[in-house]
């Protein structure tokens, strides 16, 4: 599904390498967790992958299905199939909730050659899958993100991702600023789409997502490197031990 | 109204005038020496600072090719009536006599000798004069011999409509309207079409107690004309005035809209989109809104959209006068620049004289928010329709003081197409 | 009750210095010295007369009255809202000095004790033994370098050696013009040039004496800079000259303050102040302005109408100007920043306080040149009795100012309704890549949070006080702290009379 190979990123604006040659492969259906010490380059990843303005690759490649990613632009990558769910949810003043995800949907559906979906049909299928992620109606109309609780947010992020049904998604720090419910929300809305076969890349700094989502591999990445990879149980060491032994290690 | 390069003040003093009744000679000619005290407009004035008014005071307006007439709002059942290069088309107007509402000519009240519109005709443009001297209005008081004079007495059922179609390339059209409320009377207003190459309009607006004024108003068409409005309204106690207004084309436009809040309890909003493209674009909204009751609240909503090279200017000002206690004043002024080239010039003032008050304004520019851009294009949305959305996003809260959802809906359909085929 | 608390940042130190508070206007009191006056009015006899008393070269006394020249062809600005009876500026002595100081002291032990006196009972530490009241910190660090102007000439400055050692020169600005001749004349006029305004001309003819600080490269001026600005004699105007010129990658704090004694007539006050700045220099002004603002008729009372501007011509510098205006009776004031450089920052924080018949006419301008600057304007006005107070500002973002950004947050205040709280500000934005967001409030001060000190004891006054206090805590951190001090008991002493 997706392939990184050797990627190299810095920001644009001043002369900073974050990514140092990235290597990573996440099989259709698998889901893969990343995690790290703060500043090791995770966001970053997840940026780059969908297409943010300030980074320039200086090396490697990102491939879905075959298909350079970092040639498309943002929208591209969506309608491809990729989905990021931001660790900041952006706020936007003025477009309602409901108008934004039924623009999205319909855009996506139209650059895949789909008919578009009917209002009827939206209103069905949203209120349906908004339910689930307990988000009433008035979520729904208030402007996207605009007075939304941590929680709300991310409930919305995942909301987002159940309607336009990716087949490769991130997940950037989706458990800050959760508690216990909303985090228990948030995996089960995962765990409903990974159940329909979609790929996972979890990006997290705590294993206590982990506890929900449970993943296939997970990796250890530090100073914009993966520096270990292993299973399930690597994610349970770093909980015990912190970053640091790991580090020392490969240091 | 040849004005044959006539800016020193005798040669104002001796602006001809048209003939009429006895009242109408009065109130022009009190127009003409108002005129003449002020002088017309100069860039060193203080509220010409950012505008230009040569185009506006020229001899002869430049030349503006004529556009297709607009059909804006004709799919709403409104009283029209047609004026073509600023004169009173009787034939293209629907008939006057509607429940609730009087409607007569300018021309047919002047020639009287005396007239109800006498208490209303260039006083509200009188008293809007102090502190900031407006002398296009002044000009077009004296001048004037066309407009409409509308009498609402009850809840008026359907919008008036003033329709500006232009034939003439060098047309210079002067309309004074006259609008008149009374107690407890409700009358939708709307006003649309480029009306000639250069077109100068006041109206007085007198609200009476408990009644209501909404005014909703498209500038669009045209892309040489040049305006010059003036909207001066009297608000009385419980009584409630709204304006709208979107411009999206013409070379040169003021608006000025000067609003007293004379009664407790009074409303009045003034709001504006404006949506401006290339460098011959130049939109400048003036308003001057004066708390002189108690527990009145007013709300000045201003958002433009600025691209290649347009200028978008905004001077707004909330004045509170001694006792106007329990003012609510509230003011924004924003502006979307597209491009590197476009400019916004605002003045956001409050000038406040008792202390039991809330007001704010706020005004700010800039470029379209990078962040939620990125965010709607890796939901899948492409750029264009990304920017447009945001773009109609920044505009909402303008248009959503347009109490009628039917003509919003209108105005807004208007703005995506015009966000369309500009890009 | 619970639900009802005082505004954020008053704490018990403020408190504590309301609590303390006694007393009008602390500073009305004359100091009796003979004075030697330049004859009333002012041509170009008078210039030159003011430019030989402070022995100047030639090139000064021509740059004077070039000045001159061109100030008789000006006409006061009127735009301002302030309201005042017309100057006569051939009423006025343009210079005044004590006769102590015919023969110039050679060291502070020379100078008129009388004139020491004077500052001591201002508060002001001349003498270098001189240690700041109430704040304990260790001495190193407290010392303040201190220039006094008495009327039109400076009486002494403090610590010159020591900053000498630094390399950094403070001294007057006759003393500067005699010594430093080709720095004066290199920078003098370069930011607030000769024909500037009514006032800035009036000032570049006809100004006796002031300040210069020139702070080399890669200096961290070792103390805080300080000018004392004293009017003593009767319907004398003081029209004093200030001169900063911040070196690559120096930095400099400067503090100035003023008093008037009372008097029945208004005095003139036209200071200049111009600040340069090279590359990565910073510099913080801070002003205390405390001049005589009139009795609660209007009667008499400082007109203040002062010019300072600050020019970032060196890329990353950074300006600062922080200033609390509670006197005059007019103020007419716009402390600017031209961020000229690259990646430059101008800030400008205040509080003006205007009660009984004051009026205030004061903000910045803040133009933006260079790439990627930054600015910042905070402004709490505060109108009481029958005072006007006006904010008017201007920012502008040049079509070159690519990525900029200004912040500007202008609150207002009013007590009582019989005063004026007006908000002006201008924006100019040239460029899409920049950033402009201005907001401003009018409100009255909150009856809920004055009601809330009352119930625990506080009389209206002290209430009202520590609120303002409250109102202004984000302007009041960032002055140094002797003036902060200082700062919030003027804030509480100004408002005086201005409840129940």
């Amino acid at each position: 599904m997706l392939e990184i190979k050797g990627l190299k990123v810095k920001l644009e604006e001043e002369d900073k390498q974050i990514l140092k040659g990235v290597d990573l492969t996440v099989e259709t259906g698998k889901v893969h967790a990343i995690m790290g010490p703060n500043g090791s380059g995770k966001s970053t990843l997840s940026y780059v992958l969908s297409g943010r303005d300030g980074y320039e690759v200086t090396g490697g490649t990102a491939t879905m299905d075959g298909v350079d990613l970092l040639a498309l632009e943002p929208e591209e990558r969506a309608a491809a199939g990729l989905f990021l769910a931001f660790q900041y949810p952006v706020e936007i003043p003025g477009v309602g909730n409901m108008t934004f995800l039924r623009t999205a949907v319909n855009a996506q559906r139209k650059a895949r050659g789909e008919a578009e979906l009917s209002a009827g049909d939206f209103l069905k299928v949203v209120r349906e899958r908004a339910k689930a992620l307990k988000i009433d109606a008035d979520m729904l109309k208030r402007p996207v993100n605009v007075g939304f609780s941590g929680g709300e947010k991310k409930r919305n992020e995942i909301l987002q991702m159940a309607m336009l049904e990716p087949r490769m998604c991130i997940l950037d720090e989706t458990d800050s600023g959760l508690d216990v419910d909303a985090m228990k929300l948030v995996a089960d809305g995962v765990n409903a789409l990974r159940a329909e076969g979609r790929s996972f890349l979890v990006i997290t700094h705590y294993q206590r997502l982990l506890d929900h989502i449970t993943p296939d591999v997970v990796h250890i990445m530090a100073d914009g490197r993966i520096i270990r990879t292993g299973g399930p149980d690597l994610a349970l060491e770093v909980e015990k031990n912190g970053y640091a032994d790991i580090l020392a290690e490969t240091a | 109204m040849a004005l044959a390069k006539r800016t020193t003040d005798p040669a104002l003093a001796a602006l001809e005038l048209p003939q009429g009744g006895a009242w109408a000679s009065e109130a022009r000619q009190a127009a003409r020496a108002r005129l003449a005290e002020m002088g017309l407009p100069g860039r060193r004035d203080e509220y010409w600072r950012y505008t230009d008014p040569t185009t506006l005071i020229s001899t002869d307006p430049t030349p503006a090719k004529v556009g297709e007439a607009d059909d804006i709002f004709a799919g709403t059942n409104a009283l029209r009536l047609v004026f073509v290069d600023g004169v009173f088309d009787a034939d293209a107007s629907d008939g006057l006599d509607e429940s609730g509402v009087e409607i007569l000519q300018l021309a047919d009240v002047t020639a009287k000798d005396i007239h109800w519109v006498k208490e209303f005709y260039g006083v509200l443009e009188a008293a809007g004069q102090v502190p900031v001297a407006r002398p296009l209005a002044a000009l077009n008081t004296a001048t004037a011999t066309q407009g409409a004079v509308i009498r609402a007495t009850g809840k008026v059922s359907r919008p008036v409509h003033l329709i500006y179609l232009r034939r003439d390339e060098t047309a210079e059209a002067v309309m004074h309207h006259v609008v008149r409320i009374e107690p407890g009377a409700d009358l939708t207003l709307l006003e649309s079409g480029a009306g000639a190459a250069r077109l100068s309009t006041v109206m007085e607006v007198d609200v009476a107690e408990g009644a209501a004024f909404h005014h909703v108003r498209l500038q669009g068409r045209d892309h040489e004309r040049r305006a010059a409005t003036h909207c001066f309204a009297r608000v009385a106690a419980d009584a409630r005035f709204k304006s709208f207004t979107l411009t999206l084309n013409g070379a040169m436009t003021r608006n000025e809209t000067v609003l007293t809040l004379k009664g407790d309890g009074g409303v009045a909003h003034v709001a504006g989109a404006v949506v401006g493209d290339g460098d011959d674009f130049h939109q400048d909204d003036t308003v001057f809104v004066t708390h002189d009751a108690v527990g009145c609240e007013s709300r000045q909503v201003f958002k433009k959209v600025l691209r290649n090279g347009a200028t978008g200017v905004f001077q707004g000002k909330i004045l509170v006068k001694p006792g106007a206690q329990k003012t609510d004043g509230y003011q924004i002024s924003q502006s979307l620049l597209l491009d590197d080239d476009s400019r916004f010039l605002a003045k956001p003032e409050l000038e406040i004289y008792a202390d039991d008050v809330a007001c704010s304004h706020g005004s700010t520019s800039g470029a379209i928010d990078d962040t939620a851009l990125f965010y709607l294009r890796s939901r899948g949305v492409p750029e264009r329709t990304a920017t447009m959305l945001l773009t109609l996003a920044f505009l909402a809260e303008s248009l959503a003081e347009i109490d009628d959802p039917a003509l919003a809906e209108e105005l807004r359909d208007r703005l995506e197409g015009w966000l369309a085929r500009h890009h | 009750m619970a639900d009802i608390e005082v505004k954020d940042g008053v704490d018990d130190e403020t408190v504590a210095a309301v609590a303390r508070l006694s007393g009008k206007y602390k500073y009305g009191w004359n100091t009796e010295i003979e004075t030697e006056f330049a004859p009333l009015g002012v041509n170009p006899d008078i210039v030159r007369l003011i430019s030989a008393k402070n022995e100047e070269p030639e090139w000064m006394t021509e740059w004077r009255l070039s000045a001159f020249a061109r100030w008789e062809k000006m006409t006061e600005p009127t735009w301002a809202m302030v309201d005042y009876p017309q100057i006569d500026f051939q009423s006025i002595y343009y210079y005044a000095r004590p006769k102590s100081m015919l023969v110039k002291p050679k060291s502070l032990d020379d100078v008129d004790p009388k004139l020491l006196a004077t500052y001591k009972r201002l508060g002001i530490p001349l003498k270098e033994q001189a240690i700041l009241a109430g704040v304990e910190m260790p001495e190193e660090e407290r010392r303040v370098a201190v220039d006094a102007v008495f009327d039109s000439v400076s009486v002494g400055t403090t610590f010159r050696e020591e900053l000498k050692k630094a390399g950094v020169i403070f001294c007057s600005i006759s003393e500067a013009i005699r010594e430093y001749p080709e720095l004066v004349r290199k920078y003098l006029g370069s930011v607030v040039p000769a024909t500037d305004n009514f006032y800035a001309t009036l000032n570049s003819a006809v100004f006796s004496d002031g300040s210069f600080v020139y702070v080399p490269p890669g200096v961290r001026c070792p103390m805080e800079l300080s000018t004392y600005f004293r009017i003593n004699a009767e319907n004398t105007g003081q029209f004093e000259r200030t001169l900063i010129i911040a070196d690559k990658g120096s930095y400099v704090s400067y503090l100035e303050g003023c008093t008037a004694p009372k008097r029945d007539t208004a005095q003139l006050h036209a200071a200049v102040v111009e600040i340069i700045l090279e590359e990565d220099a910073e510099v913080k002004y801070s002003t205390v302005q405390n001049w005589y603002p009139g009795d609660e008729e209007g009667k008499g009372g400082i007109y203040n109408f002062v010019t300072k501007r600050a020019d970032c011509r060196g890329d990353r510098s950074k300006v600062s100007w922080t200033q609390v205006e509670t006197g005059s009776a007019i103020t007419w004031k716009y402390p600017s920043c031209i961020l000229r450089g690259d990646d430059t920052q101008g800030e400008f924080y205040s509080i003006a306080i205007a009660n009984n018949m004051q009026q205030a006419d004061t903000g910045t301008k803040m133009v933006h040149l260079g790439k990627r600057t930054k600015s910042r304007i905070v402004s709490k006005g505060i109108s009481a009795g029958k005072a006007q107070n006006t904010y008017r500002g201007l920012v502008s973002m040049h079509p070159k100012a690519k990525d900029s950004r200004n912040y500007t947050q202008c609150d207002s205040l009013l007590i009582g309704d019989k005063c004026g709280a007006h908000t002006v500000p201008y924006i100019e934005v040239r460029n899409n890549s920049s950033r402009v967001e201005h907001e401003a409030t009018t409100s009255k001060v909150d009856d809920d949070q004055l009601f809330y000190c009352r119930s625990r004891g506080m009389d209206e006054e002290e209430a009202v006080a520590l609120v303002v206090n409250g109102f202004c805590r984000e302007v009041l951190q960032e002055l140094p702290m002797e003036f902060a001090m200082e700062a919030q008991q003027l804030v509480a002493i100004s408002l005086e009379g201005s409840v129940g």
